[in-house]
């Protein structure tokens, strides 16, 4: 599987000193579905912002489809690479069609007129979200659960290889949560979409995704880093089986988990110190 | 299947709002304190200055101050709506970025200083309003960028503080000006259509025109851009290029509006608000047809404003404001559940 996205040594910075990312280097196939996840703080955002091109990388290099990302123009980026962020209402109050429709900007003319092709790619990620049903209906008459899938719809009618997306399932209950997964999980099968997705749900990233890049937040110490680097790593990649565990959890996330299995699956629960039972709890 | 805008659909709206337009130009060049007969008119100007007077208030007065009247109106609502969409603000409307106090400024300093320079034969008010109010959008516009990175916020901010800060200058001249004086700047701080000559009203209606046209070729970036800043140049849009073309446009058609009229006050607030309520959003629709509603909208102000106290004039910054307000709030009643910040 050819490489899409090839990430090598970047670093990013929004203050001297304190780098948020340092050297992180990571490939994502074509046609992969890779979840970053991480505590507060530990740059997932800030990797998706230099990802779709918002900031520029300070050190290290990001290649988009063999090409340097600061080589292609906005609209050939965006013909590229789509981004689903954080739940949002827009100030002024569009349809559903209004917004899905607002995907095929990098295709358009400069009157900003579809065609037919741009009318057809709209339908289909309206019909495949299961939107279309409420397409005339306000944005924000929708429930979060039917808006988070509008905004799924407009990034899969805006036809990119990629898709970026930042905590797709903040704010969602348990059914919208893996309703949303189960599209994404179909986007990539069905069309082959790059998917890169933030998650704090590290059950669900799990059970979905090909690869887990863990920024885990810390940094090496300045002295020394060639072995800080090993004992210190600010980020980890693999399969979910190779990244997530009780340990692992606790060391980066600072909270204990009770870990049990379904199937060949590992999941995990969070236990608090008032946790019922937290006191008996052991990892298993 | 769900319906996008097409450029035939928006074709037929706006036809039919020109439609709507061009009726209530002629209605409004018809009636006034003088009767004007039809027939009389359509005999043509006559041998000699005099000799048709009903051809000649109509052809020689009224239509040139009703195209004005849709001139500045078009071009009042048109930045109205820009304005909203780029600084993302309900509120917001042609004055908010200091156009007001700037035009109002270059005005009083025309004023006391009795300079009598004038420019394609706009009066000196009319000079001094323009580039007051183009200069003060350009130091808003500065400050703005020059103090953050959040632009939206830093324009608005820039905008109020140096609003307030030519209003207070504006005070101070008018406490030391002579009572004559005082009274044409409030005048003109009313908002007033009055006759201007024809190569004013043409260069005007061409820079209108052709400011319209620009908007409108930004208008669906237009609808990116109301989403934020993120979202606009995730859809590949250079939000930077968007924003300095459509607040360039938008300033200058209104400082043109402003100078042709001085501070119509409301058009620029209520018509984008009225026609976004019932046409929706999308501002390849709502630019156009705001614009032209807002045509027809100072068209029949300006009329009232001729008639009520006929044969003395109101300035008809007062019949939109009393006209404005109330119409504003039964839409407002009637598609309330359309409107995205009240809830």
């Amino acid at each position: 599987m050819s490489s899409i996205i090839e990430v090598k040594d970047l670093s990013f910075a929004y203050a001297p000193h304190s780098r948020i990312l340092e050297d992180v280097s990571f490939d994502v196939g074509a046609g992969a579905f890779l979840s970053v996840a991480g505590p507060n703080g530990a740059g997932k955002t800030t990797l998706l912002n230099l990802l779709c091109g918002l900031l520029g990388p300070q050190a290290g290099s990001i290649m988009i489809d063999t090409a340097p990302i600061q080589s292609y123009s906005a609209r050939r980026l965006a013909q590229k690479i789509a981004v689903v962020r954080q739940e949002f209402v827009p100030v002024f109050d569009f349809t559903v069609v209004e917004v899905v429709s607002m995907a095929r900007t990098p295709y358009l003319g400069t009157f900003g007129f579809d065609g037919k092709i741009d009318r057809d790619a709209i339908n289909q990620a309206l019909e495949a979200t299961d939107t279309a049903q409420f397409a005339r209906r306000s944005l924000r008459s929708l429930s979060g659960g039917e808006r988070q899938r509008v905004f799924i719809a407009r990034a899969l009618a805006q036809n990119t290889a990629i898709m970026l997306l930042d905590e797709p399932t903040s704010f969602l209950d348990l059914k919208h949560q893996v309703g949303i997964y189960d599209l994404l999980k179909a986007a990539q099968l069905e069309k082959g979409k790059t998917i890169v997705a933030i998650t704090h749900d590290i059950n669900l990233a799990a059970q979905y995704c090909d690869q887990i890049l863990l920024l885990t937040g810390r940094k090496p110490p300045m002295q020394g880093r060639e072995n800080g680097a090993q004992n210190h790593p600010s980020y980890l990649i693999g399969k979910a089986k190779d990244i997530f565990s009780p340990e692992q959890i606790e060391k980066v996330f600072g909270v204990r988990v009770f870990a049990g299995k379904v199937g060949k699956e590992n999941f995990f629960i969070p236990l608090g110190r008032f946790a019922k039972d937290s006191g008996q709890a052991s990892i298993s | 299947m769900a319906q996008v805008l097409t450029a035939r659909n928006l074709a037929i709206r706006v036809l039919l709002c020109l439609a709507v337009l061009a009726v209530v130009m002629c209605v409004c060049a018809l009636v006034g304190s003088q009767k004007i007969s039809l027939k009389k008119v359509f005999a043509g100007p006559g041998r000699s200055p005099g000799e048709n007077i009903d051809y000649e208030i109509l052809v020689g007065i009224r239509l040139p101050r009703v195209v004005l009247a849709a001139l500045v109106g078009a071009a009042l609502a048109c930045s109205g709506v820009v304005l909203q969409a780029i600084l993302r603000n309900p509120l917001a409307d042609p004055y908010i970025l200091g156009i007001s106090s700037g035009a109002g400024l270059g005005v009083i300093i025309a004023v006391i200083s009795g300079i009598t320079w004038s420019f394609c034969g706009g009066s000196p008010l009319s000079v001094f309003a323009f580039a007051g109010a183009l200069a003060t959008v350009w130091l808003v516009w500065f400050v703005g960028h020059f103090t953050g990175k959040a632009q939206v916020t830093s324009l608005l901010l820039a905008g109020v503080v140096i609003n307030a800060f030519f209003s207070a200058v504006i005070m101070f001249l008018t406490s030391i000006a002579r009572s004559d004086q005082v009274y044409s700047t409030i005048f003109w701080l009313m908002g007033n259509i009055t006759e201007k000559n024809l190569s004013v009203l043409v260069v005007s209606a061409g820079c209108i025109l052709a400011g319209t046209i620009g908007l409108f070729g930004v208008s669906q970036r237009l609808n990116i851009l109301s989403l934020g800043e993120q979202e606009a140049k995730g859809l590949g849009v250079d939000t930077a290029k968007i924003q300095i073309v459509a607040f360039a446009l938008a300033a200058f058609i209104t400082a043109i509006a402003v100078s042709l009229s001085g501070l119509v006050g409301f058009v620029g607030l209520v018509v984008p608000h009225g026609v976004r309520l019932v046409a929706g959003p999308d501002h390849r629709q709502l630019l156009p047809i705001s614009a032209i509603i807002g045509g027809a909208f100072l068209v029949a102000a300006d009329t009232l404003a001729r008639m009520i106290v006929s044969p003395a004039q109101l300035p008809v910054g007062v019949i939109t404001a009393i006209a404005g307000g109330p119409f504003f709030l039964v839409l407002l009643a009637r598609y309330s559940r359309k409107i995205s910040w009240l809830k």
